[in-house]
């Protein structure tokens, strides 16, 4: 299977310019016989937002904007990074992801954990998601995780709890501390999380970030594939926009399930039953 | 003292930060102040590498014959660079204004002066079609010194996040004339002026005891016990305490609902 990390520098407030964006990026995908097309977390609003969030948010299921996108999907996957709004729930604004596959969206994951702290607010505007649901992808289980859901570890656990043979974390990372090699120093959190998730999970890991900067905070870049077993895949530039493709076998999960048997051993009852005894002694 | 940075990495990223800023607001040039000092030359090489030596404007703006050998490593600095130059004496508009209005005080005199420059290079924005271009290190603008709406004026400030000692590093990098690496730095307030005389520690300690403050999170006794003398530290918490009104845009007295400055928030950087 043919895989792409857009990593791309979405313009901030701009959803008409992004969907263009999008639009030419999967058009490329789509000749070049690409399976599945990872955006960036917000790609078709920017990150950083603000008061803005009210003024990109769409309606997934009635957006005309989104229905491009969705229209461009025939025959191939992509993962979309936007401001969620539904009639169900107006005026309550989700930084989401969704993931659509041949003319449907299949699911959307709305980020449950809002990193808001130091350089991040996003609690401030963004409602939170509830929830971590794995689904039927066209090529097998897949899990969405946005951005900080990921280094959140328990999110990949319920992915890889619920059977998930790719976890599909979506991001505008930036980038901080610069005494190391040819990267931020945080991109090896993020690499390091990866390797570990597709190790144990024995599941593939597909990382797409952003680049670009917006009022002065630099996106990281470094978008990766980690294939089971922590092996890597692909690896997009530090900072720089770049469009990385590459092949994955998706054979390789029953193989690594066969040689590492921490799937067939998973117990998450017991997980279960020891969460619940946490959660209640901390509600006592 | 603060770690060595990867010199680069991060002259990488600094052009990319201009390029994207400019590029945002459709802005081509560039346009700043250059003293003959370091931290000026640094951030006139990246802009040279971001948008190109033909887009790049230093103003050179000395005080009459003030201080001669500064004018002349500005002069080398931008030959080096291949950046165009214009020189303002601003001693007329300076001396009408403290014949109208004699003070005695020295510093008052110096932060008229980085003021007046700061109105030039505004002018000059416009004239020029250009960005003003900041050049505050990270220590100064910890410490507060700068003149507020003088030298810490600019549109965007590509070297606010590094220590002066890392701004050593990065003019090393870019090839910044030796002459104008090893001076002493100087705020250019008065003849004689030296940063490291006028602020009492050599740049090494006023950096290593920064970064224990700000990125090692330590407490005043942590700092001590890391080797720093209880005076030295006692003088830095107390510049960065007494200089916070530089770091943040002022107060506005809120009313209503809504309202600037507290929650009508919106980025800097919106695509126009």
């Amino acid at each position: 299977m043919k895989l792409a990390l857009a990593q791309i520098v979405p313009k901030l407030g701009d959803v008409e310019a992004n969907v263009d964006a999008h639009l030419e990026v999967l058009e490329k995908a789509r000749k070049e016989k690409t399976e599945l097309v990872v955006f960036p977390e917000l790609g078709l609003t920017g990150y950083t937002l603000k008061d803005l969030v009210e003024e990109v948010a769409l309606d997934p299921a009635s957006d005309p904007r989104l229905r491009r996108i969705v229209a461009r999907t025939k025959g191939l996957s992509a993962v979309v990074g936007f401001v969620e709004e539904s009639p169900a729930e107006q005026g309550l604004f989700y930084n989401a992801a969704a993931f659509i596959a041949d003319g449907r969206i299949l699911h959307i994951h709305r980020k449950v954990f809002l990193p808001t702290g130091g350089i991040f607010e996003e609690a401030k505007f963004f409602a939170q998601g509830r929830d971590f649901r794995s689904f039927r992808a066209p090529f097998g289980r897949v899990g969405l995780l946005v951005c900080r859901d990921f280094l959140q570890f328990g999110s990949s656990y319920v992915h890889h709890a619920a059977g998930a043979e790719m976890i599909i974390c979506i991001s505008a990372a930036p980038g901080r501390g610069v005494a190391g090699g040819d990267a931020f120093e945080t991109a090896r959190m993020w690499e390091l999380m990866g390797e570990a998730v597709s190790y144990f999970s024995t599941a593939f890991v597909v990382y797409a970030n952003r680049a670009g900067s917006e009022d002065g905070v630099m996106f990281a870049g470094g978008s990766f594939v980690f294939a089971p077993g922590g092996r890597l895949v692909a690896r997009a530039a530090s900072v720089e926009a770049e469009i990385v493709s590459c092949h994955i076998d998706l054979s390789a999960v029953r193989k690594a399930r066969r040689a590492w048997l921490f799937k067939r051993d998973e117990k998450p009852e017991a997980v279960w039953r020891s969460l619940e005894r946490i959660v209640r002694a901390s509600e006592d | 003292m603060p770690p060595k940075i990867n010199a680069a990495f991060v002259e990488k990223v600094l052009v990319a930060f201009i390029r994207d800023e400019f590029g945002r607001c459709g802005c081509a040039k560039a346009v700043l102040g250059l003293s003959g000092g370091l931290d000026s030359a640094v951030s006139a090489a990246l802009a040279v590498r971001a948008l190109g030596p033909a887009h790049v404007l230093g103003l050179i703006m000395p005080y009459g014959q003030a201080c001669p050998e500064d004018v002349r490593d500005a002069a080398a600095v931008a030959r080096k660079l291949g950046l165009r130059t214009k020189t303002v004496d601003i001693a007329p508009q300076i001396d009408i204004y403290f014949a109208a209005h004699p003070t005695t005080s020295r510093v008052q005199r110096g932060n008229k002066m980085a003021r007046e420059r700061m109105s030039i290079l505004y002018d000059h924005s416009a004239r020029e079609g250009a960005l003003v271009l900041g050049t505050s290190n990270k220590t100064e603008l910890l410490i507060g010194y700068g003149t507020v709406y003088g030298d810490m004026a600019c549109a965007i400030n590509p070297v606010g996040d590094l220590y002066k000692t890392q701004m050593r590093e990065l003019a090393a990098r870019l090839g910044i004339p030796a002459a104008v690496r090893r001076k002493a730095p100087t705020a250019g307030l008065w003849p004689g002026q030296t940063d490291e005389s006028e602020i009492g520690l050599p740049y090494e300690e006023l950096d290593a005891i920064l970064y224990n403050i700000v990125e090692g999170r330590k407490t005043r006794r942590e700092v001590v016990e890391a080797g720093h003398a209880a005076a030295a530290v006692d003088r830095v918490l107390r510049m960065i305490r007494r200089s916070g009104f530089k770091r943040a845009l002022p107060p506005i007295a809120k009313l209503s609902i809504r309202s600037v400055g507290h929650d009508f928030l919106y980025p800097y950087d919106r695509s126009k």
